[in-house]
């Protein structure tokens, strides 16, 4: 090893991004430009869901049962239909998405301290919507429930359930604040992983990898000159996405500096190692985006990053545990809104550390091996 | 670093070397030595194997089998000591093209540890003799065939190698860049380093000290150029004939006649053994078949000729023992 050749070798690295005019707003404005659409798009909160009203109370009531669902923020009235084939028609037609039915005797009730009765019907071709809707019903009718009787006189049930939900650490439940952690790690699996393996596709297929190979040049010399840009170009990425993350989107970060920067250094040994391996699999630039790509659909689908991985089915569930992604993800996640602490996250810890590390020396095995070749 | 001091006579030494791709024997059981200061030409057809051949000993390409050494270190198991002597130009440019001309030089000088206080003098001196200087800040990309390879060639030389081996080094660059090109390989030559080149041309393979034959991953012919043309059996007589496709037929019917090669519009005979006799009985021929023929003059063989004749008896004898025809002659 020689500090006189890394050192050449990571000028060369940053001469040859400074030129490259495709490269360079990919590394600095895709963290930004991921962040704004899974922010604003993916993370989006369900809100302003179409309702639509059949009213056949008309009274002082039934307008206030209206009112909470409009004045809660998460539904807009789209339809006022008169009769209940006119509410399947908007429900059908999708004009609304969330209907609610309020038959007539519900002020005489309310007035009597008798059960009351409120038809809620929602659109489910949509899972996440209706589940979502379903559960922001039921919170305002409870809700209603408690200023027409008074607490405990839950007389009125929307679809027998009458659930009492409190969340924790995300009260407002928003996406956002789940999703800029996750990005954090998700931008620096990219980064490393996709930029670094097509940095080294890009010198084979260009045939100056042979040209260093006749130099005195090690593998340690040459992984090391180009791990260390993109490791900084990698840093440079995070420290965007977090203070956009923060700043903008307002994602509260309660942890620790130290303990989500330790995980994320130790997740990109994993990255690493899954770009030397992209690069040894792969003789063309094209192929190795398509590897990478076809590499990182897994990852996404089975780490938690944008779906749940409890429910999947159990075999499925298993091959989660062998994705790095997912402990970085409990890792990064835990520290912005739950202010965890190293010691709660070791397990995580532990198993990414094995698996990192064990990918990256596998990645480190097989490259010089085949470099050449 | 370039110690040239070491008491090896013999700069490169290739023992039984074989490289296997997927079953196909690129390169078989090749045995060569090469003496210092000289310059060697590797000629043979595409896919003969001379890539192959030229990467193993630059230590780019492990060997499947056997070895060779190079100023008696092996490219195998002391590639270290290897990788500091010589120099390797590929057959494709493979220097950044997104690097100026002088930051390519300063990267590879820097990489391969050529100290600091020399670089800018030799970098200096390489560029104005490769007649870089004026484009010492374009990029490697933006410079034409010529000078692109002649850039690779310079930032080969920046670290002042032993040995060069060069692949197709003026394949696709313009016959005035390739001669330039060869007065510096000439230059080297004076100066006691070794070149081991693969070229596809003949004019080319005749300026180097000693040329080998190549085919289908053996070497079936080595000798000097004019140790191979003075192996072919007869002499060469250039016809120059009105109609030079028609005679052709005629000439080949006769009895003293060997082979021919169109040469532009003249024809080249080889004829076996008395080529005086031989001259007037072609020129009869001719003028009997109603030709009208401009000269028959006796001329020289040239490589192209040498091969053509000596390629398939010695590939014939290759199968059967390979020492006799390997053996330099006296």
């Amino acid at each position: 090893m020689s500090w006189r050749r890394i050192r050449t070798l990571i000028w060369k690295e940053f001469v040859q991004i400074s030129r490259d005019r495709a490269m360079l707003p990919i590394l600095f404005i895709m963290p930004i430009l991921q962040l704004v659409l899974f922010g604003y798009v993916v993370g989006s909160d369900v809100r302003n869901l179409n309702l639509a009203v059949l009213d056949q109370d008309n009274t002082v009531q039934s307008v206030r049962v209206v009112d909470a669902f409009t004045s809660s923020g998460y539904f807009t009235v789209s339809a006022r239909p008169t009769s209940d084939a006119q509410l399947k028609d908007a429900l059908d037609g999708g004009q609304a998405v969330v209907a609610i039915t309020i038959p007539k005797g519900l002020g005489d009730a309310v007035h009597a301290k008798c059960a009351g009765q409120i038809g809620v019907i929602i659109d489910g071709s949509d899972s996440r919507t209706s589940g979502v809707a379903a559960g922001y019903a039921s919170g305002i009718i409870a809700n209603l429930s408690n200023q027409f009787y008074g607490a405990g006189g839950a007389a009125m049930t929307a679809g027998g359930v009458n659930a009492q939900v409190r969340v924790l650490y995300n009260p407002t439940m928003r996406a956002v604040n789940t999703m800029v952690p996750a990005l954090l790690a998700f931008i620096l699996l990219m980064s490393t992983s996709n930029v670094m393996s097509q940095a080294i596709v890009k010198e084979r297929e260009k045939g100056t990898l042979e040209q260093l190979f006749v130099t005195p040049i090690g593998r340690a010399d040459y992984l090391l000159g180009k791990l260390l840009p993109y490791t900084l170009i990698a840093v440079v990425q995070l420290t965007i996405t977090f203070l956009v993350g923060v700043l903008w989107f307002q994602v509260p970060f309660r942890g620790s500096l130290l303990v989500t920067g330790g995980g994320l250094m130790l997740f990109m040994l994993a990255a690493l190692g899954i770009g030397m391996i992209v690069s040894l699999m792969s003789r063309t630039r094209q192929q190795a985006q398509q590897t990478s790509m076809f590499l990182q659909m897994p990852q996404m689908m089975l780490s938690g990053f944008m779906f749940p991985i409890d429910a999947l089915p159990k075999w499925l569930y298993i091959l989660t545990f062998l994705i790095p992604l997912r402990y970085i993800l409990v890792i990064v996640r835990a520290n912005f809104l739950k202010g965890s602490t190293f010691v709660e996250l070791w397990p995580q810890f532990a198993m990414m550390a094995a698996f990192s590390i064990g990918i990256f020396l596998f990645g480190l095995s097989r490259f010089s091996k085949r470099l050449a070749d | 670093m370039a110690d040239r001091t070491d008491s090896v006579e013999t700069a490169i030494d290739v023992r039984a070397i074989t490289r296997v791709f997927r079953n196909v024997k690129a390169v078989d059981d090749v045995t060569l030595a090469i003496p210092r200061g000289e310059v060697f030409g590797l000629v043979g057809p595409d896919g003969a194997g001379k890539s192959t051949l030229i990467r193993m000993l630059a230590t780019v390409l492990a060997p499947t089998s056997g070895d060779a050494l190079v100023f008696g270190h092996s490219v195998l198991t002391d590639p270290h000591h290897v990788k500091p002597r010589i120099g390797y130009m590929s057959q494709a440019f493979s220097l950044y093209g997104d690097l100026t001309v002088q930051e390519n030089l300063d990267f590879f000088a820097e990489l391969r540890g050529v100290p600091h206080r020399d670089m800018a003098s030799r970098s200096k001196r390489l560029l104005e003799f490769s007649g870089l200087t004026e484009f010492r800040t374009r990029q490697a990309q933006f410079l034409s065939g010529g000078m692109k390879q002649k850039l690779a060639l310079a930032a080969t030389l920046i670290s002042e190698p032993d040995l060069l081996f060069l692949d197709e080094p003026t394949t696709g660059v313009d016959p005035v860049s390739r001669r330039e090109f060869w007065r510096i390989i000439s230059g080297l030559h004076r100066d006691g380093i070794t070149v081991f080149v693969a070229t596809p041309y003949m004019d080319e393979a005749d300026r180097c000290d000693e040329i080998a034959f190549m085919t289908q991953g053996r070497i079936i012919l080595r000798d000097t150029p004019s140790g191979m043309k003075g192996r072919v059996p007869g002499r060469v007589i250039e016809v120059a004939v009105n109609d030079y496709r028609a005679a052709m037929p005629v000439l080949r019917a006769l009895p003293c006649v060997h082979s021919l090669e169109v040469s532009g519009d003249m024809l080249r005979v080889l004829v076996s053994k008395d080529a005086d006799a031989c001259e007037s009985t072609l020129r009869d021929a001719l003028t009997g078949a109603g030709f009208t023929v401009r000269h028959v003059t006796p001329s020289q063989t040239d490589l192209e000729m040498a091969f053509a004749t000596l390629i398939p008896t010695a590939a014939k004898n290759s199968d059967t023992s390979d020492a006799d025809i390997l053996a330099v002659p006296e």
